[in-house]
């Protein structure tokens, strides 16, 4: 049984390009706003009986829940407050959801003043998921947050298929996906790590061209473009139409384009895409992924990413894994 | 208990933030026209649920074709016994799975969620308007008003006779509360929707509360009449809800102090910040 908070058997730690963290778990952008609310629950519910003796083997504490975290991401933030969309935003599809949120925040400003303590009180590595209408938008919230010590790491949403301006605009061509990884760059010595989207015909070139511009990490992927229809009134069931698909239903399009990326790039990825357990995540790292996000299967299960990472260490263990990093893109 | 009814009833400030828990099925039985009642044993929400709250279910498998959990009102608890009750509605198939649990099976829920009804400080005479499966939550609220010594005067709309036959099994509190039922195809009680009677009750006046759940445009209608007739009034909203704790803004409500989460800012508003 490996004790993952003490001295497991396994090294779990990684880098992600500069971003160091002790196990390759962070949660994904806008699942997990800036985690206080999941942070309560984990405090309220990790040393019941229900939860089969997490707790211990995380040496868990319950004044910082983030802590057992490799990073922690946060819902994305924009220069300005975003009111996101109108209408109703999820549906559940066969193993799968759609979202179409829309980024709703209240601007760089607001989430400085009240999430940046919280940040400091927690002990974990923080990746700021950056959103913006415009390149200049993206460059004003980097510049901001440049000026908190809590902040570790940047992930720039360039993916986001649920706003009509900017998010995914850049990053379904090569050169604005450069311009704004560019722009960011030039601010900042953190690790700079660039969201992709996977609706594009081929995710290499957007991959090839964030690394030429100064990229230290990819984090793929967003949402899968989607759709639902309410038969009743014949009308699209979200107002934008477009939705994002999450969940099992993409994992095999995620590991795909991992697989794909990592082949074409020598920076680092962060894995996302309906990862549900240990499993999962072996493939990823397969695959080529550095580290992994956990995204809607914390609605699934709140208590999952603390699941996973005790039971991701012991799938190693089982497996003869002495150092994680022999399984980042070993696929034979 | 109500001394010179000053004590709140139930209150938002008391709600205790939520957990996971596995909680057993003591009993699931359909009541016909595609309704259920589901008695889950739970010690740990029992004991901190109010009336108005919720738990949000888990229906299926990791992996399996419903990733979502449900949100579902609790319509009783006991915490001494560590038991609460769901009613519910077959709607789809996450409702379908639940109805297939059986007795000693385990389910999962985050609970209890949301802010409770809080009715007013000295609180004397409520009137309670429930829709449909909207009368489950007001359940525990008029048990909690009646033990408190708070006149209760509850309306219950129905599509029709076999709907109400269904919503008796909410009737195991039923002591001393003035019950006015409706149906929409007249089959029983009043022929028409609740907002008759309703408007009948608030101008004969003497309320200081109104709770009401069910269809949205029934709710807007009944916060109408309760501002006119200058009565606090509370509702108690259905968004969809993916993570349930209030992280993942799927469940927003819009309200004159901007967007507002449904599942731990209500799902019980104040019906007058309500933007409809
Ligand atoms: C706070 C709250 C309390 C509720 N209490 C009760 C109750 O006590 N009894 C009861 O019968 N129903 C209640 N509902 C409604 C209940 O959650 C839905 O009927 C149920 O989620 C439908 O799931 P399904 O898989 O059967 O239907 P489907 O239509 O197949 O569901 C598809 C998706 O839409 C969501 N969805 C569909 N209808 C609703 C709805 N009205 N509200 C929220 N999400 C919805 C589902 O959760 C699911 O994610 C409540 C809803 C909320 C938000
Ligand atoms: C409700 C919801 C909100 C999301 N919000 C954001 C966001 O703000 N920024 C972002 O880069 N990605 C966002 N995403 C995408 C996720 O971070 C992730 O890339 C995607 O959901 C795939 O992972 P999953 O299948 O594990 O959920 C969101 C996804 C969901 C389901
Ligand atoms: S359901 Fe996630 S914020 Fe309400």
């Amino acid at each position: 049984m490996v004790n993952v908070g003490m001295n497991s058997l396994v090294e779990l730690a990684v880098d992600l390009g500069g971003l160091k963290m002790k196990n390759p778990f962070t949660v994904a952008s806008g699942t997990f706003a800036s985690g206080r609310e999941y942070a309560d629950l984990w405090a309220a519910t990790m040393d019941t009986a229900d939860c089969d003796g997490l707790a211990t083997k995380l040496a868990f504490n319950p004044d910082k829940p983030l802590s057992i975290l490799g990073a922690l991401t946060t819902k994305g933030v924009s220069h300005k407050s975003w009111p996101g969309n109108t209408g109703i935003r999820i549906t559940e599809t066969a193993s799968g959801m759609l979202n179409s949120i829309g980024l709703q925040n209240p601007g760089v400003e607001d989430f400085c003043t009240k999430d940046i303590s919280w940040f400091g009180s927690q002990g974990v590595p923080v990746i700021v998921n950056v959103s913006g209408h415009s390149v200049d938008e993206y460059r004003r919230v980097v510049e901001r947050l440049e000026r908190e010590g809590a902040v570790t790491a940047y992930e720039i949403n360039i993916s986001c298929p649920n706003v009509d301006c900017g998010g995914m605009s850049f990053g379904i061509d090569p050169r604005a996906a450069a311009e704004v990884t560019q722009a960011c760059r030039a601010l900042t010595k953190r690790p700079l790590i660039i969201k992709l989207t996977p609706n594009v015909t081929d995710i290499t070139e957007i991959a090839r061209a964030c690394e030429a511009a100064g990229a230290s990490g990819l984090s793929l992927i967003n949402t899968v473009a989607g759709m639902a229809i309410d038969i009743r009134a014949r009308k699209p069931l979200f107002d934008r139409k477009m939705a994002g698909l999450s969940g099992p239903a993409i994992k095999p399009i995620a590991l795909w384009a991992v697989h794909r990326v990592y082949g074409a790039v020598k920076l680092p990825i962060l894995g996302m895409g309906g990862i549900t357990n240990a499993e999962d995540v072996f493939e990823f790292m397969l695959a080529g992924a550095t580290a992994v996000a956990v995204g809607s299967q914390n609605f699934t299960d709140p208590l999952s990413v603390p699941r996973l990472i005790v039971e991701f260490a012991e799938l190693c263990e089982r497996e003869g894994v002495k150092n994680i990093d022999e399984l980042i893109g070993g696929l034979e | 208990m109500c001394d010179g009814g000053q004590s709140a009833v139930t209150s938002a400030a008391t709600a205790s933030r939520p957990i996971l828990e596995k909680g057993r099925v003591i009993d699931n039985v359909a009541l016909g026209s595609g309704m259920g009642f589901i008695t889950l044993e739970a010690p740990r929400v029992a004991s901190m649920l109010l009336p108005g709250q919720f738990v949000h279910l888990r229906v299926g498998e990791p992996c399996g074709e419903h990733i979502l959990r449900r949100p579902l009102s609790v319509c009783d608890f006991d915490a001494d016994a560590g038991l609460f009750k769901i009613y519910y509605q077959i709607k789809g198939g996450g409702t379908a799975a639940l109805s297939a649990r059986g007795k000693g099976e385990e389910l999962d829920f985050i609970g209890p969620i949301g802010r409770p009804w809080t009715p007013p400080e000295g609180c004397t005479r409520a009137l309670l308007v429930g829709g449909g499966v909207g009368c489950a939550p007001l359940t525990p609220l008029y048990k909690a008003l009646l033990e408190a010594g708070v006149e209760v005067q509850m309306i219950r709309g129905a599509q029709n006779a076999t709907m109400m036959a269904a919503l008796e099994v909410l009737d195991f509190t039923n002591t001393g509360c003035k019950m006015i039922l409706t149906t929409d195809d007249g089959s029983v009680g009043y022929h028409g929707f609740v907002t008759v009677p309703a408007r009948e009750c608030l101008q004969s006046g003497g309320y200081d509360y109104v709770a009401t759940c069910g269809p949205e445009p029934m709710q807007k209608l009944i916060a109408g009449m309760a501002a006119e007739a200058g009565v606090y009034c509370e509702v108690s909203l259905e968004r969809r809800m993916a993570c349930g704790i209030g992280a993942c803004l799927s469940c927003v409500v819009d309200t004159t102090d901007g967007k507002k989460r449904a599942c731990v800012d209500g799902p019980v508003f104040d019906a007058s910040v309500i933007v409809w």
